[in-house]
Formats: C-alpha cells, structure tokens, sequence
C-alpha cells in the first residue's frame, strides 16, 4: 500500500500539473493596455504569448517600434531554476544598459497563489557605461478575476519604483 | 510692370481692426507715396515687408497660396532683403517672431505689413517673368515647378491661381498639367534631370520632402528659388524605391564637393537615417529642414558692427579639474537651436549646453546673433552635428573628412566653440539602436580636433566612449523622450545612477527639442545620492581627470538596423 501511494502521489501531482496546463488561463495572446500602464520607453506596442508545456512557461514579447518588429521570448522552468543565454528585458531603450555580450541570466520561476500567479526572478548581466553590472529583476504575472486581464508587475534591484503593465486577452473578436 | 495699390477693403470692415483707421483712398496715397519714395530700392536693409502666415499647409486648403508666396519670396528676396514670414507660435520653428523683433532692434529695419497674397503680388510681381502650373495631383510636380521658378523666375501657381497672377500680368513660362500624369517619381525626376540639372547651381541641392501626402510644408523653398537649385524629394530608401536612390546618388556625385542638401527627407518615403547616410557617403551636409523658413531674407545680414561671439566658457582650455565621489549630470540639446527649448519656459535654471548649427554662419548669422545675444549664463555653445553640417561620420569618406572638419574647425572658432558633438545614427532606429562610432570615426576626430575640450556622441544613447590626452569623448547615457512621464524619467536616471556606482559617475543627458528645462529641474529635485548638475565644459574637463567609464567603440556584432548602401 505505502508503495502504491508512494507512486500514485507524485502520479497525481503530474496530472493535476498537466490539468492545470492544459486548462491554464494564463495561455494565450495578451496585449498591453498603454493607457493603464507604466508608460513604455523606445517601443510602441506589446504583445505577450504565453504558452504552458509541463513545468515550462514560454514568455513570448512581440515588440513593435516605428516599423520594426521584434520578437523574443524566454522560457522559464516552475520546477528548476534554469539557465538563459539570451534573457529578454523590455528595456527602456532610452537608457545606455544593454544585454551584457555573452551573458547568462540566472531565472527561476513558480506558481503562486493557486496558480494564478507566476513569479519570475533573474539576475541578468548589464552592459554599462562603467562597464557591466547585475540587474536583479523580479516579476509577477498575476491573472486578474474574469481571467481577461493580466497584470505584469516588475521590479529592478536599481529602481526606485515598479513597472506595472495590464495586459488585456485578445480574443477572436478583439482582434 | 508697375506696382498698383493693394485692394484693401475699408478698414472697419475688417475683423479685429481699428474702426477708425485710414481712409482706403488714404491709405492708397500713403501706399502710393512710400513706393514712390524709393525706400525700399535705395535702403534695402532697413525697410521690409513681412506677412503674419496662418498654419494652414493643407494641399487642398492653404498650400497652394503659400507655395504661391514662398516663390515670390524667393525672387523677391534675390537681390535685397524684401519679405519676411512670421510663422504661428506653433510652427516647428519659434523664433520667426523673435527674430522679426530682433530685425528691427538691431538692424533698424522698418518693417510695413502685407496682409493678403493679392497685397504681396501687387508689390513684388514685377520680380517675377511668368508663372509655372503645378499640379496637386501630381506631387513632384511641385518640386519640378520650384526648380523652373528659380531658374526662369516664375511664380508657382496652380490652374485656379492663373487669373490672379494673370492679372498683374505675368505670362505662362512652363505648364506641368499632364506631363507627368502616370507616371513614377522616379521617371519625373529623371525627366527633371535632363531638362533642368545643368541649369542648376551644383553648390547645394534642395530635399524638398518632410510632410508628404495631404499636407505639405515646403517653406524652405524661398531659398532654394532664390538659390535656383535643383528640388526633389528622391527616396533614399534602397529596398522601396531603387530607381529614386539611383537617381538620388547621381545628382550627389555631381554636387561639387562640400556642397550642402537643404531640406529634409520625405516622411512618406524613406527615414532620416537613410538620407543623412546617403549624402554623408559623398563627403556632403545636410542642412534641415524643409520648412526652415526666410533663409532668403535671413542670409543677406551680417552680424551687427563690433559683435563678436563670446561663449559662456566655465573652464579654461588648459584647466585641470579633479571630480569627486558622486555624480555628475549635464543636458544637452542638439535638435538645431532655433526648435524647441530654446523658447521653452525655465531656460537659464540649469546648465544647458546648445549644438548651434554651424552653418548659419553663412546664411543666417541674424539668427545666430539673436540666440548668443538672448542667451543667459547657464547656456552653452558647442559645435555639431559630426561636422560643418549634419553628417554621420562613419559613412564619411576618409579622404574627405580632414577638409570637411576644417571647416567645422573653422566655425568653431568663430562661434567660440570647444565642444564637438558627434551624431552617427546610420546604424539606429529613430532615437533608439546603434548610435555607435566605429574606432577609425573616433581616430579620425582625435586627429581633426586638437583643440577642444572634448567630444560628445550620440541622439539616443550610445556606447562610444574614449579618454586620449585631456579630452574625453563621452556618450549620452539617456535620452529624454518628452513625451515620458517626469516621474519615470527620473526613475531611469536614478536606475543608471544605482548600476553606475562607481564614483564619479558622468551622466550625459540629451534633452530632446520639446522639453523644457522647468520639468527637468524637477526631475533633478528627485534623483538620489550625491548628485551635481554641470555646465558641459565642467563636465568634459571633470570626466577627463578620472576615467571610471570604458573605452568602447562601435562592435561589429551590435545589432545595426540599416547597414547602409554598400
């Protein structure tokens, strides 16, 4: 017996894992909503494509400046923290700091809150006019009641206050 | 032809006028009578004309009449200093108003007001042989027509301005109705080429681009007509429109060298970058923008008698400073002096270090006068942009650039300048990306500029930074956007101050042109640590006796959004 639930537990927490999902509220299109956010800084427009696969959450940023369009994304383990070669920042692009060349960001991740919360943290090498720096960044991605808004609040070791961007889903017919 | 009285209407009839004006027969004879005085023949310095334009530059509304005016004006202005536009306080240029006052203060001159178009041909048509017919619906015919108007002096008029421009008498010198119906900008152009290129002066070349589409703002074009260049507004965009660059760098190549492009790049067709790398690949200088208004006017005054530039320096050539622990800040402006802050509310407050633009030197040194003569204390001057013109230096060829820093050189010391500023946005997107130099840029200033204090790079921020002997070249560090709320312009400065934290720290701030200096005195109210605001001399000379910044040029690996045209 103690060795059938030693088995069915973690059996159990897989599938209400992959449950949680296949069903998360999370996934999906968002786009900000500049006018109840944190204003951008060198980009137009944002929208965020998350996907969920196991432990992994994928963080898709499509950029938009003027003409030009970009997209990164950063992948993020809930189960082990995780190493990025290329960690994506929404930077405000008019500020000298730039991806340190060859840097690994240090990320971690976890759900909170029921799952409706995702907490990302990452230490991220900076390039700067001094030479180069760590930015300790910290993340809540937090689905708000009705799960057709999302709100992004980040917080930098170096700034005196947090960005807070709310994202609304795009839908079919938001489009 | 002779001149015949304006055709006011009675003056209590007009709005917003005295009711108890003069007489319109009375006003005639003062009319009639100041002409026939000579005035304005025998004193072409000292007696004027000015009109009070509207912002109406709509293609289908006002554009036509002004297109009308600013060819008058150009031939007007061909031999003496005739007639002055005063723009709306909302014109991208400001100081057309206070460098009107500024005319009559310092050079006396007596200024008498023309109200209407009809009022300005029935003083100045008899500058002009004839008239061109452009066509609205084909917009560079426009441009073909300003090129006929400077080189046969004809009015540019559209078909419902004929009658009018008949009636004192002008004949028709060229009708573009229908020629270029169909057909690209390209093929008008060339077409242009072959007619009218030889004909033109090859000293400078006229842009004539910005607005584009249902509005258009060509007041630059008195000087082109008076200048009688060659008007385009040829694409300089490679993956769009091939055949225009083409086109484009043929006439460049056929510039005489150190020539000038006035104007501005066409916002319909191509971007800044693209244009300023493009003639800066030919040795060449822009001269912006395409509505910079009255040069026709503007170049024909000197400085006043005895005056003389004299900077406000803070720091000897030879001084030696030594910073201490903390931070220092300076703000630059560099979007041409005569837009924005300038005649923003608080100049004065802090130190402020102003990129003049050098080349008014030669054709509108009233301006320049105006701005030395209007500044306080806390302004300084320095040179730019890259050079004797805006240029990006990375695209300039190397057997050019001693010339051409010569004459930055030059100007320089007229200005009494001490300060390079540095521009090459040929690799960045707007005012963000890759404002890099490359280190043969930076080798190439360190020989052409002995003298200065230092040199400063970038629009956005970038990531070139040097120390050779006792001069620095430093890059803005940020960048303000003035459309940024203030409180998260402050967050970002005092983010960089918490990841720069070694001290001294030096902190370049460009200030872009629609800001004003009340705001950023606030901004500096809320940053945190031992901070300092600088006038740029200060800051050059501090940053030279301790180097805790690193020395970086561009990489070839930073991502370039335009990677030019080779």
């Amino acid at each position: 017996m103690t060795r059938i639930r030693r088995l069915l537990i973690p059996l159990l927490l897989l599938l209400s894992l992959a449950a949680f999902a296949a069903t998360s509220p999370f996934e999906g299109r968002w786009h900000l909503d500049r006018t109840r956010s944190t204003a951008l800084d060198g980009w137009h427009e944002w929208d965020l494509v998350i996907g969920i696969a196991g432990s992994r959450v994928s963080l898709q940023h499509d950029m938009k400046w003027g003409r030009t369009n970009f997209s990164a994304t950063n992948t993020v383990d809930t189960a082990a923290p995780s190493d990025a070669p290329a960690f994506f920042r929404v930077e405000q692009r008019h500020m000298a700091l730039y991806p340190a060349k060859g840097g690994t960001t240090a990320v971690r991740a976890a759900w909170l809150d029921a799952g409706r919360t995702l907490r990302v943290e990452a230490d991220t090498p900076i390039e700067i006019s001094q030479g180069h720096a760590t930015m300790r960044l910290y993340y809540e991605y937090r689905l708000i009641e009705g799960d057709n808004t999302l709100v992004l609040i980040e917080l930098h070791s170096t700034r005196p206050q947090p960005l807070v961007y709310r994202f609304t889903r795009v839908t079919e017919t938001s489009k | 032809m002779k001149p015949t009285p304006p055709p006011v209407g009675p003056v209590s009839d007009r709005p917003g006028q005295s009711k108890t004006g003069p007489t319109v027969l009375l006003r005639r004879i003062i009319f009639c009578l100041f002409l026939a005085t000579g005035a304005f023949a025998a004193e072409p310095s000292r007696s004027a004309y000015v009109m009070r334009w509207d912002g109406d530059w709509k293609v289908a509304g006002g554009l036509p009449e002004k297109l009308l005016l600013v060819s008058l004006q150009g031939l007007a202005n061909r031999s003496a200093p005739q007639l002055y536009v005063v723009h709306p306080r909302d014109f991208q240029w400001e100081i057309t108003e206070p460098l009107f006052e500024f005319y009559q203060r310092k050079h006396g001159v007596k200024f008498a007001e023309i109200k209407t178009a009809e009022e300005a041909l029935t003083i100045f048509a008899r500058h002009a042989k004839g008239y061109v017919v452009w066509d609205p619906a084909v917009p560079a015919s426009m441009n073909v027509a300003l090129t006929i108007a400077g080189l046969d002096d004809a009015l540019v008029v559209t078909a419902g301005q004929i009658p009018q421009v008949e009636k004192h008498g002008l004949k028709p010198i060229d009708d573009l109705r229908g020629r270029y119906t169909g057909q690209t900008d390209a093929q008008i152009y060339a077409d242009a080429v072959t007619r009218y290129w030889a004909r033109c002066t090859h000293d400078c070349i006229m842009l004539m681009g910005g607005h584009a589409g249902a509005v258009r703002q060509p007041a630059v074009a008195d000087w082109g007509v008076r200048q009688k260049m060659f008007f385009h507004d040829l694409s300089g965009n490679p993956a769009r429109h091939p055949e225009e660059v083409a086109l484009a760098q043929k006439l460049l190549s056929e510039l005489k060298p150190g020539a000038i492009v006035f104007g501005w790049h066409s916002y319909g067709k191509d971007t800044e970058e693209q244009w300023t790398t493009l003639l800066s690949g030919y040795g060449l200088k822009m001269e912006g923008l395409h509505n910079l208004p009255n040069l026709s006017f503007n170049c024909q005054f000197g400085f006043t008698p005895g005056f003389k530039f004299t900077n406000n320096h803070h720091v000897a050539r030879d001084a030696k400073l030594s910073a201490e622990a903390k931070v220092y800040l300076s703000f630059v402006q560099s979007d041409s002096i005569g837009i924005g802050v300038w005649t923003k509310p608080g100049r004065g407050k802090l130190p402020f270090a102003w990129q003049v633009t050098m080349n008014w030197t030669k054709f509108s040194p009233a301006a320049l006068e105006y701005f030395h003569e209007s500044a306080t204390p806390n302004d300084y001057f320095i040179g730019g942009l890259s050079g004797p013109g805006y240029m990006y230096p990375n695209h300039i060829p190397a057997d050019r650039f001693p010339l051409l820093m010569k004459e930055a050189t030059g100007m320089m010391t007229i200005l009494d300048e001490h300060v390079m500023e540095i521009m090459d946005n040929s690799a960045a997107d707007g005012n963000v990306g890759n404002a890099d130099l490359t280190k043969e840029t930076v080798d190439r200033y360190y020989a052409a500029f002995p003298n200065v204090l230092g040199f400063i790079n970038g629009y956005g921020p970038a990531r070139t930074r040097d120390l050779r002997d006792t001069r620095p070249m430093i890059s803005y560090d940020y960048y303000i956007d003035p459309r940024r709320p203030r409180a998260e312009v402050a967050a970002d400065l005092s983010e960089l101050i918490a990841l720069n934290a070694t001290r001294p720290y030096f902190l370049l701030v460009h200030v872009r042109e629609s800001n004003d200096v009340n705001s950023l005195v606030e901004i500096v109210k809320q940053l945190d640590g031992p901070t300092e605001v600088v006038p740029l001399d200060v800051f050059l000379k501090l940053a030279a006796s301790k180097k805790t910044y690193t020395t970086r040029y561009q990489d070839p690996d930073d991502p370039k959004h335009f990677k030019g045209y080779k």
